[in-house]
């Protein structure tokens, strides 16, 4: 089975800033990082690998500094790795994006599964992924948070939504996007990140992937961000809990619960 | 662990190399841990190697020596070991552990962060609890790998104090033989207690060694104002004067300017 994760490097922090004029993301001076979703795809895309054999290949598109990603995934257990960078695919929306990460498929060849995290972080768009799917016309889960079973002609996912899960079966070669239940994402060893540093990383061109150039980079992305404002900053707020010891832990941990932290 | 009261051997904290950084700097971290390990061994004292302190993603203790290649005196190695771990991973520490001849252990709760997996109750084969906490960790280790480790616990002065007795005597319970406090800075009630309640336990009280004594803020649980004066190595010689029976634990020892300066300070 041949495996392609698709991840992305984001910014990293919570306190992203947008260029007002471009309304594109300000990534210089900014600490970068795997996009945390993606994790949970990368460490799927491990499990899968180690349950059937086969291999797993991480794909980015970015600039050349997103060959650090990459490199983590080569760490916690992927393969190879593509990074897709040129300065022909900047400016790139989803649909632009996902039309090259396509052609990067296509070109691997012989793929059939892609994984993707739900969404990235910095953009939380979660088209990229359906993106794929439709360039490549396969199949596709979105907040997939199971894989039960996998053959060479078929998947079986758990996807979440509102109301509950469906149970998908699709024909392969497929596209799922995984959410963050699905796993738990290792940590990279000493070893592995070591071992990352001595992998050769190819970087494909938008010529080497014979993408066509009216479909790629800020002309060919028919999204148009009009208007861009920062969400606003969380508010914090104090509740004191009176009473005994043994009321006012149940209560907490009520309140705990309420808000997702436990 | 008495030996290394009796022989006055100090405990040195040591921090792994952090996982988020370049190539460079990563080379740079192994190479300033292999060079602060090496120091450590060569005067006899015991190195304490931290497992990802204050939720930082860092690299673990015992890889960092294997890969080094690092001389292991089982008397002069302690890992920290918390629950922030893969089950599988915390098997693998532990057989790292065996492998290399490691055998003290401070087990504590830890703490988290986004990218670090949590221990569940099942991992380590407890039924009755929500969370695992040293506690089940401490017996876990026992059960599964009996008789290869000698295992701490942590003691927090700041900490409500009926709460932290109650937390201690399950540590103890569960098969914790030493325990090591929080950092203190002069003569503290709660620790005093403590070598009181529990007169055959070895305690080893943790020395402040950074001068700067704000940070430790989030420990005491109040805050310390940042241009307060602090002299690391005149307290450390204040809590031998008053804690003549226990051990030692170095938190953030100056490396360049006060490692030259122990020899002799414990009288």
């Amino acid at each position: 089975m041949k495996i392609v994760v698709c991840i992305k490097q984001v910014p990293a922090t919570t306190d992203a800033k947008i260029d007002p004029e471009t309304k594109r993301i300000i990534r210089e001076g900014v600490k970068a990082e795997l996009n945390p979703f993606d994790t949970y795809a990368v460490e799927e895309g491990v499990k899968l690998r180690k349950r059937f054999g086969g291999e797993l290949i991480t794909l980015s598109m970015g600039p050349p500094s997103a060959v650090n990603s990459l490199r983590e995934t080569i760490s916690v257990g992927a393969d190879k790795a593509v990074l897709l960078s040129d300065r022909a695919l900047g400016g790139s929306d989803t649909w632009a994006t996902s039309y090259a990460l396509a052609k990067a498929i296509e070109k691997i060849g012989d793929v059939d599964l892609v994984i993707c995290g739900k969404q990235a972080v910095d953009g939380d768009t979660a088209q990229v992924g359906p993106g794929i799917a439709a360039h490549l016309c396969w199949m596709q889960a979105t907040y997939v948070n199971a894989v039960s079973d996998i053959t060479e002609e078929s998947i079986i996912a758990k996807r979440m939504h509102e109301d509950g899960y469906d149970i998908c079966e699709m024909k392969l070669p497929a596209v799922i996007t995984v959410v963050k239940g699905i796993n738990t994402p290792r940590v990279p060893t000493l070893k592995g990140r070591l071992m990352s540093e001595e992998v050769d990383i190819p970087t494909w061109s938008a010529a080497d992937i014979g993408a066509d150039p009216e479909k790629i980079g800020l002309m060919a992305s028919p999204t148009r961000v009009v208007k861009t404002n920062p969400p606003p900053p969380r508010e914090s707020s104090t509740i004191k809990i009176t009473g005994s010891s043994e009321k006012c832990a149940k209560e907490l941990v009520r309140e705990l619960r309420l808000r997702s932290i436990l | 662990m008495e030996h290394h009261i009796k022989n006055k051997i100090y405990h040195v904290e040591i921090l792994p190399p952090k996982q988020a950084v370049t190539i460079e700097k990563l080379h740079e971290g192994l190479d300033g841990f292999a060079e602060k390990y090496n120091r450590v061994m060569d005067d006899g004292r015991c190195a304490c190697i931290t497992d990802n302190a204050m939720g930082l993603l860092a690299f673990q203790g015992t890889e960092v020596i294997e890969e080094l290649k690092l001389k292991v005196n089982p008397e002069q190695v302690m890992i920290h070991l918390n629950t922030f771990h893969t089950k599988e991973n915390l098997d693998e520490i532990l057989e790292s552990c065996i492998r290399l001849g490691i055998k003290y252990l401070l087990v504590i709760s830890g703490d988290g962060s986004d990218r670090l997996p949590k221990l569940q109750p099942s991992d380590v084969g407890a039924t009755t609890v929500e969370a695992v906490t040293s506690v089940e960790l401490t017996r876990y280790i026992l059960k599964e790998y009996p008789g290869k480790f000698v295992i701490g616990v942590a003691f927090n002065p700041y900490e409500p104090e009926e709460h932290e007795f109650e937390k201690l005597d399950r540590k103890i319970a569960a098969g914790a033989t030493f325990v090591i406090t929080q950092p203190i800075i002069e003569k503290n009630a709660v620790v005093d207690k403590l070598l009181e309640n529990y007169p055959s336990m070895p305690v080893i009280v943790e020395a402040w060694m950074s001068k700067k004594l704000s940070l430790l803020s989030d420990a005491v649980g109040y805050e310390i104002p940042e241009d307060t004066v602090f002299d690391p190595l005149a307290t450390l010689g204040e809590l031998h004067r008053l804690y003549p029976g226990c051990g030692v634990y170095l938190s953030l020892l100056g490396f360049k300017y006060q490692i030259d300066k122990l020899e002799g300070l414990w009288k």
